[in-house]
């Protein structure tokens, strides 16, 4: 079945030079020939008939190497991007809000337990690397992986609130801890006031710092793309761990949870078990993308951890796939990078993505990837 | 009457709502093997019954015991562990999952891997769920040959008829001792309900052992599963019997039919 | 422990603060009482009142039309309609067509409804990231009784927003229309075989409820001298923690729950170091705190699941 490799690996090239394409251009006749290419590519996809189909078709007979293809690409992203440092931040950044979204989507999208406190988790993740690198010496490495567990703790103060409470109730309860944060962050003198903690030391992970420019089959990259590496890790093995985690007798009791809390506990399902499961898990990875963030811009503020964030990690989730795991990667690929490319629509951001969530929920509530059936592969 | 042991004994169970008396001192004992069917006009607690077996509501009086054991102030996913399975009045499926999901999650409380292994040893988990959805494929076979092919389709695009099963095998994968209906027959035709006999015939065949108590409104079928009925008014257990005595009981009729009608 | 003036001096500010809040709590209880939907972007709807009285204001200034007497009823007025106008409009757009969904949804579409409101006003109001001064035109000045200030300003305020409360009574309990509601808050069924035109109910409710959202907003701006584009967000969550801690539903359990949530908070930001600036702190934590052990609150709400 070469032909279903040849397809798939040609699709997969296709969008990635489409992708590098979009960011990269620069003189209209690029950016010209960029835009339409990429409405090309949509028509053909739209117009030709089973063109959908087969492709889709191909993907799935042949998952390990469109998988395989992806990681090359991804890895060669930076390669591509070396011209622009600011867009191999920028792909960094989407990576950590894969992290962010695999979490926070466990709790809402699979076990239906509202959060909108992700941006205090995230700070939570930050914050902890800022104090335990500044204050108490730590070296970074140490401090982002001991940063999300603080992140988890935490997060038991809400226990009660997540068991007794649902729905409307739980959300105004989670706004409201993240509010509690921010004002508490903003006022107390050990997290550094409104300025936050500054200097944090750049990760150095055997020897080699990251703030010094990695070389990649023989080309010099930006010192980005260390961080960008080490977030692809941080994103693949979140992904890999929550998709099995969706995928398991965790996932079913929790989606059954979610629509259903009576039947679940009819089978055999322990709600408190399955709810603080969820929760914990999912501030772990919410709070491991806070403390990378952290060593990544080297400070920590309490503007970058509000309410506002919240709803961003939000729409990641909602435009993607509630429940979705491809959902949430492909919701913050689209949703980290637009805004930086078209700068023009930056100040407008928020409202767009407002906008977007509201018509998203009206006429395509299952996100742009919908979670599919379970297989247990 | 048999002398099997009974499997549960209900004795004086009292529930209230507020100032409502939704159960007054009932008292059940359903032995192993056997079918019971409930009756009783809407309101008479039948529902109710079920929901303190199950441990939804906490009873303000009474006891429950199940193979010896007393269920008072045990959580409701602790009884269902203990071998307690039901359906429900208004089926309480998850449509947006598959019909194998929808029959797997009966199985949790007997699952034997864990988040580690869901992870890590993926390998062994993949092979307990293999023999989980070959045990669900069993079941739906029982009573459609069609439904194991279309396990992987979500539940909401099954017919009614089919839908009551999934929620009945849902149940059963539980391999519980006994077995709760709740109106299993509700908003069916006579097609579907004589399908549906058909289907707790099949049940009875397949789990000789398992004990069943039925609620339904439709005396045909309580009349061709029951092996004895117990009936319900106003929270109290009228009266108890044969199916025949109970249809000729004067006070069951007059549940149903009121006091001039049931003499008539 | 602070001598008692300064308690009761913190009491009147706290009724103040009250009778704002549960304006905007009576909306919240309406919602849910109308259309089971708890309207999370009503908070960023008291802020559109406030900004919509702000720029009615400005422009009577400049028109040479600021005098109290002319200027007030017609800010409140035009602020009333508009903001009541917006508020039927979400509901057209995002509230009624997401009432079958899961809860879950609506919840998501009116936050981000509120995101797309409150983004707008900072985008589109002149330097809209700002704290705008709110003009003063009420009279200055005060009085001292046994002890505890009391401006003229506040006694003001207070009358509108008891006005307020009357007529919302007046309304609910007297008109055609308010029949209509509260036929359609316990029975949508049997109020449409009555003859009950539910959209039409629910959009005035909507209307009804952003009005009263509009008055807070105006209020809240004359009370502090300034308004700013985020004051919807900590309206909008004491609002409807009030209306929670009140009962959802029951629209004298909102107004007693917004006075008690503004005598609370002003109270514990005096008794405890570094309140004020930890006041809405101690706001969300008492929110928090009352969610989780009485979430039915005190006078009861109308839901219950039927198994």
């Amino acid at each position: 079945m070469s032909r279903d490799l040849a397809l798939v690996w040609l699709a997969e090239a296709a969008v990635f030079t489409l992708v590098v394409a979009g960011i990269l251009a620069e003189r209209p006749w690029a950016l010209g020939a960029t835009g339409a290419a990429i409405v090309a590519a949509g028509a053909l996809v739209r117009f030709v008939p089973r063109l959908g189909t087969t492709l889709a078709g191909a993907f799935a007979r042949r998952r390990p190497a469109a998988l395989g293809a992806g990681v090359v690409l991804a890895l060669a992203l930076p390669l591509a991007l070396r011209s622009s440092p600011y867009w191999t931040f920028v792909a960094t950044l989407a990576l950590l809000y894969v992290t962010i979204g695999q979490g926070l989507n466990l709790q809402i999208g699979t076990a239906g337990v509202i959060n909108l406190a992700g941006a205090a988790f995230a700070g939570l993740g930050g914050y902890s690397v800022g104090l335990l690198t500044v204050a108490a010496g730590w070296p970074s490495w140490l401090a982002v992986l001991v940063g999300p567990w603080v992140a988890v703790a935490v997060g038991t103060i809400l226990f009660v609130p997540i068991l007794k409470t649902r729905g409307h109730y739980l959300a105004l309860v989670t706004i409201a801890f993240v509010f509690i944060f921010n004002i508490l962050m903003n006022n107390l003198e050990f997290t550094g006031g409104p300025q936050g903690i500054k200097n944090i030391p750049t990760l150095r992970l055997l020897g080699h710092a990251f703030t010094t420019k990695p070389v990649l089959a023989g080309v010099e990259l930006p010192s980005h793309a260390n961080f960008y590496y080490a977030a692809l890790v941080m994103a693949g093995l979140t992904t890999w761990v929550l998709r099995r985690l969706h995928d398991s007798w965790l996932g079913l009791a929790l989606n059954t949870l979610r629509d259903d809390e009576i039947a679940a506990r009819c089978c055999g399902v322990s709600i408190t078990r399955g709810k603080l499961l969820a929760f914990s898990i999912g501030n772990f990875f919410i709070g491991l993308g806070g403390a990378f963030y952290a060593v990544m811009v080297g400070f920590v503020s309490p503007p970058d951890f509000d309410f506002g964030y919240s709803l961003v990690m939000l729409s990641v989730i909602i435009i993607g796939g509630v429940d979705s795991i491809p959902g949430v990667v492909l919701g913050a690929c689209l949703l980290v990078p637009l805004p930086e490319r078209f700068r023009f629509l930056h100040e407008y951001r928020l409202l767009l993505y407002g906008v977007v969530i509201v018509v998203m929920l009206l006429y395509r509530p299952q996100g742009l990837w919908p979670a599919q059936v379970r297989r247990y592969r | 009457m048999s002398v099997s042991p009974s499997l549960v004994e209900v004795a004086g169970l009292t529930v209230r709502f507020g100032g409502l008396v939704a159960l007054d001192g009932v008292d059940v004992v359903v032995a192993e093997g056997e079918t019971v069917g409930v009756i009783g006009p809407n309101g008479s607690g039948k529902t109710t019954f079920f929901n303190a077996l199950t441990g939804l509501l906490v009873p303000a009086a009474g006891e429950i015991v199940f193979l010896g054991r007393r269920l008072a102030g045990l959580e409701a996913h602790a009884i269902a562990r203990l071998g307690i399975a039901r359906t429900f009045q208004a089926s309480r499926l998850c449509l947006a999952l598959s019909v194998f999901d929808n029959i797997l999650i009966g199985m949790h409380a007997g699952r034997r891997t864990g988040v580690v292994d869901f992870v890590v040893r993926r390998g062994r988990f993949l092979g307990e769920m293999r023999t989980a959805i070959e045990r669900v494929s069993h079941l739906l076979a029982l009573f459609n040959g069609d439904l194991p092919r279309r396990g992987f389709e979500r539940v909401g695009q099954l017919p009614q008829i089919d839908r009551r099963r999934v929620e009945i095998c849902r149940a059963l994968a539980a391999e519980p001792k006994l077995l709760l209906l709740d109106e299993p027959s509700a908003g069916m035709n006579p097609e579907e309900t004589a399908e549906l006999m058909r289907d707790l015939q099949i049940v009875r065949e397949e789990m000789p052992g398992l004990s069943v108590v039925i609620i339904e409104h439709d005396m045909f079928v309580i009349e061709g599963v029951s092996q004895r009925v117990v009936a319900f008014n106003y929270g109290r257990k009228i009266a108890e019997g044969s199916f025949a005595e109970i249809a000729g009981h004067e006070e069951v009729r007059e549940a149903y039919l009121g006091k001039e009608a049931a003499r008539a | 422990m602070p001598p008692l003036e300064l308690l009761l001096q913190q009491a009147w500010n706290g009724v103040m603060l009250g009778v704002m809040y549960a304006l905007v709590a009576v909306g919240f209880t309406l919602f849910f009482g109308v259309l089971d939907v708890i309207h999370f972007s009503h908070g960023d709807i008291f802020m559109l009142g406030a900004f919509a009285g702000l720029t009615v204001l400005v422009g009577l200034k400049a028109a040479g039309l600021g005098g109290p007497l002319l200027a007030l009823p017609l800010t409140f007025a035009a602020s009333i309609l508009v903001t009541g106008l917006v508020g039927v409009a979400a509901e057209r757009v995002c509230v009624k067509p997401l009432a079958r969904a899961s809860p879950l949804m609506t919840l998501l579409a009116t936050l981000s409804l509120g995101l797309v409101i409150r983004e707008s006003v900072l985008i589109f109001y002149p330097r809209g990231a700002d704290p705008k001064p709110f003009p003063q035109l009420l009279p200055q000045g005060g009085f001292e009784v046994g002890g505890v200030a009391i401006r003229y300003e506040s006694l003001v305020i207070l009358g509108i927003g008891l006005a307020a409360m009357v007529a919302v009574d007046r309304v609910i309990n007297r008109t055609k229309m308010g029949a209509a509601i509260r036929a359609v808050a316990q029975e949508p069924e049997a109020a449409q075989m009555m003859g009950v035109n539910l959209d039409r109910t629910v959009d005035a409710t909507f209307f009804l409820g952003s009005g009263l959202a509009a008055v807070a907003g105006i209020l809240s701006g004359l009370y502090y001298s300034e308004i700013h584009f985020i004051m919807g967000i900590t309206g909008g969550v004491i609002g409807f923690s009030a209306a929670a801690i009140g009962g959802l539903g029951n629209v004298y359990g909102a107004i007693v729950g917004g006075l008690l949530f503004g005598v609370l908070q002003t109270t514990a930001a005096a008794l405890i170091p570094r309140g004020s600036e930890f006041r809405d702190v101690v706001a969300f934590a008492v929110v928090m705190l009352f969610l989780v052990f009485k979430p039915s609150g005190i006078l009861g709400e109308k839901s219950v699941e039927r198994v």
